[in-house]
């Protein structure tokens, strides 16, 4: 469905991507793993256009889309839900919700959409005429999904979703990231938190300074890579320090 | 009773926009059958002003961008309108330079006004795009260059606009119905358009001008396509102002108008429609109250020197304090929002599914 091949991106004159290589297939939820400056999020603003102009390939549904517009691309059907849950503040929960659709929006299937919003997320329900700015962190991560979910999206990025939320909302938001899967969501998911990820995850890939260092399913990855290694540096492949 | 309650409150502000409406009709009625003249004059400019700070906000209050420009616009749909409606006549009088093509050209009034909001749209259209990019510092400074550019023009070009000199001989057509309706028309669409996709794109923005483009808004588009949509309602306000005062000269159209059309909005709130409506109601009873203040102060002896210019200070002091104590306005950024009637429509809901469904 969605397939990187040799991406490079930079800021500036700081390379952060030293071409990647990367697959999500329809239905899965691939992990992208790494430390801080690794290039996780940099991958994911590459693919969402966020960030250009970049160099390589990055096709979608057997489509080039790699320096189109952030916008051309939400409405190929790729959702982005950035880190540190840019919702809008001062805009309510009902209007955050809207901007969700505007790109694919129809009146009929707008209301249906709402209201399975409120099945996945009770709470937004409560909170729909507050200003988003009033919400508590681990409601505006989930409003911030939910607004990306209500473009109907083929493909979903989730940049770091626990990140700086209390250890109950960590559990609630990763049974929620398993539970969108199980809907027949493809996910993209890219987090610090490595072991709760690989627990969901189908397949996963490890970025380090700005390269693929591996790439696997979550049991090959615990058995070939000491994931400890790959956050806290020293040697790759299995050292003594055990995860 | 909960059917008119529930489609007030479904949208943010339709209440107090329905409510204003409401007032701005019945306060015509009263206005024109029982007040002195003078009070039907000071009502339809009233009415004018507010559609005029209504265009404003629609750009500026929803994109948060100061619009410095605006205000010319409201010259280009004055003089284009009164151009066209004049009487070739009166204009060969009024304006001897003018070029003979244009004083040949007549229209009616009503087409008049309308051309002269199109050709304010079309210019907007036309200098808007290279601005719409620029980051938003550069872009209001660049906004304030273009009001300037705009008035050297309205003052020079005289076989025109007559040059700094008046242009007079407008025909008196807005009358106070006429405004009445131009402000009603205006204060609905403006909350439709703040509630419609566009406007809501464009307060996203606003927002977060980094976070819109990763949902897919195009801010260049959206503040591009409402900075058209403003300007034309400050052509259209401008052709009524034009044709209620009959004579003006650009300096009608620069800084001290802007200024006071800016007070109006950000005094109200200029996140919201009833915070720029509440806003030009305040400063228009507060410059007519100063007003009355200044001439009898000067007119009556109790002072023994004259005064002048209380109005500039009177509104110079209450946005220095307003900046101080409530910088989002009177109402704020928000519609007005009334969580009690939201709880009474809640609980009748709660009722009525509750009624039928009880087995017993």
């Amino acid at each position: 469905m969605l397939s990187v091949k040799d991406l490079h991106a930079s800021y500036g004159s700081i390379k952060a991507l030293h071409g990647i290589d990367l697959e999500v297939n329809e239905g899965e939820l691939v992990a992208l793993l790494g430390t801080n400056g690794a290039g996780k999020s940099t991958t994911l603003k590459a693919i969402s256009g966020v960030l250009r102009p970049v160099v390589g390939s990055v096709r979608f549904a057997d489509e080039e889309i790699a320096n189109k517009k952030p916008e051309a691309i939400v409405k190929k059907g790729i959702s982005l839900v950035p880190e540190g849950r840019e919702i809008f503040t001062s805009l309510t929960v009902a209007e955050n919700l809207r901007l969700g659709a505007f790109s694919s929006y129809q009146r009929s299937r707008y209301q249906k959409d709402l209201e399975e919003m409120f099945a996945l997320f009770p709470i937004l329900e409560e909170r729909l005429n507050q200003p988003g700015g009033q919400l508590s962190g681990g409601e505006q991560q989930q409003l911030a999904i939910a607004r990306a979910l209500m473009s109907h999206p083929k493909l979903i990025m989730l940049d770091e979703p626990s990140l700086g939320l209390s250890p109950a909302l960590v559990d609630q938001i990763f049974e929620l990231v398993s539970a969108l899967r199980d809907r027949g969501s493809t996910v993209l998911l890219v987090e610090q938190n490595a072991e709760r990820a690989l627990k969901i995850a189908d397949r996963a890939y490890v970025l380090k300074n700005g390269r693929i260092k591996f790439s696997g399913s979550p049991q090959q990855l615990e058995s070939e890579l000491d994931l400890a290694s790959v956050y806290f540096g020293g040697e790759e492949g299995k050292g003594e320090v055990t995860v | 009773m909960t059917f008119l309650l529930r489609f007030l409150t479904r949208v943010p502000g339709r209440l107090t926009v329905i409510t204003f409406a409401v007032l701005l009709a019945v306060g015509a009625v009263l206005v024109n059958s029982s007040a002195p003249r003078v009070w039907i004059g000071i009502y339809t400019y009233f009415c004018v002003t507010l559609m005029l700070v209504l265009g404003l906000q629609m750009f500026m209050g929803n994109s948060g961008i100061l619009n410095w420009t605006y205000v010319g616009f409201v010259g280009i749909g004055a003089y284009v309108s009164s151009i066209l409606s004049v009487t070739p006549s009166v204009k060969a009088l009024g304006v001897p330079n003018m070029y003979p093509a244009l004083v040949e050209l007549h229209l009616p009034v009503v087409p008049a006004i309308l051309v002269g909001a199109l050709v304010a749209a079309a210019l907007a259209a036309a200098i808007a795009w290279p601005l719409m990019r620029l980051s938003d510092a550069v872009g209001v400074i660049t906004l304030f260059a273009a009001l300037i550019v705009m008035h050297v023009i309205m003052t020079q070009w005289d076989n025109v606009t007559n040059g700094p000199r008046t242009f007079f001989g407008v025909q008196e057509f807005t009358t106070i119905w006429i405004a009445v309706g131009g402000a009603i028309v205006t204060l609905i669409g403006a909350h439709m358009f703040r509630e419609s996709s566009l406007g809501l794109r464009l307060r996203a923005s606003r927002d977060d001008r980094f976070a819109a483009p990763a949902i897919g808004i195009s801010v260049v588009r959206v503040r591009y396509l409402t900075f058209v949509l403003s300007s034309f309602v400050a052509g259209l306000g401008g052709g009524l102002w034009a044709h209620y005062i009959t004579s003006f000269s650009p300096k009608s159209f620069y800084v001290a108008e802007m200024f006071v059309l800016m007070t109006m909005l950000v005094i109200g709130g200029a996140g919201s429609i009833t915070g720029a409506a509440l806003g030009s109601a305040v400063i228009t009873i507060l410059r007519q109250g100063l007003l009355q203040l200044e001439s009898y102060l000067n007119n009556s002896g109790v002072i023994s020197f004259e005064v002048y210019g209380l109005t500039e200070l009177g509104m110079a002091f209450l946005l220095i304090v307003m900046l101080i104590w409530r910088p989002d306005g009177i109402i704020g950024g928000r519609e007005l929002h009334l969580p009690f009637l939201r709880r009474r429509i809640a609980a009748a809901d709660a009722a009525e599914t509750a009624g039928p469904t009880d087995p017993i």
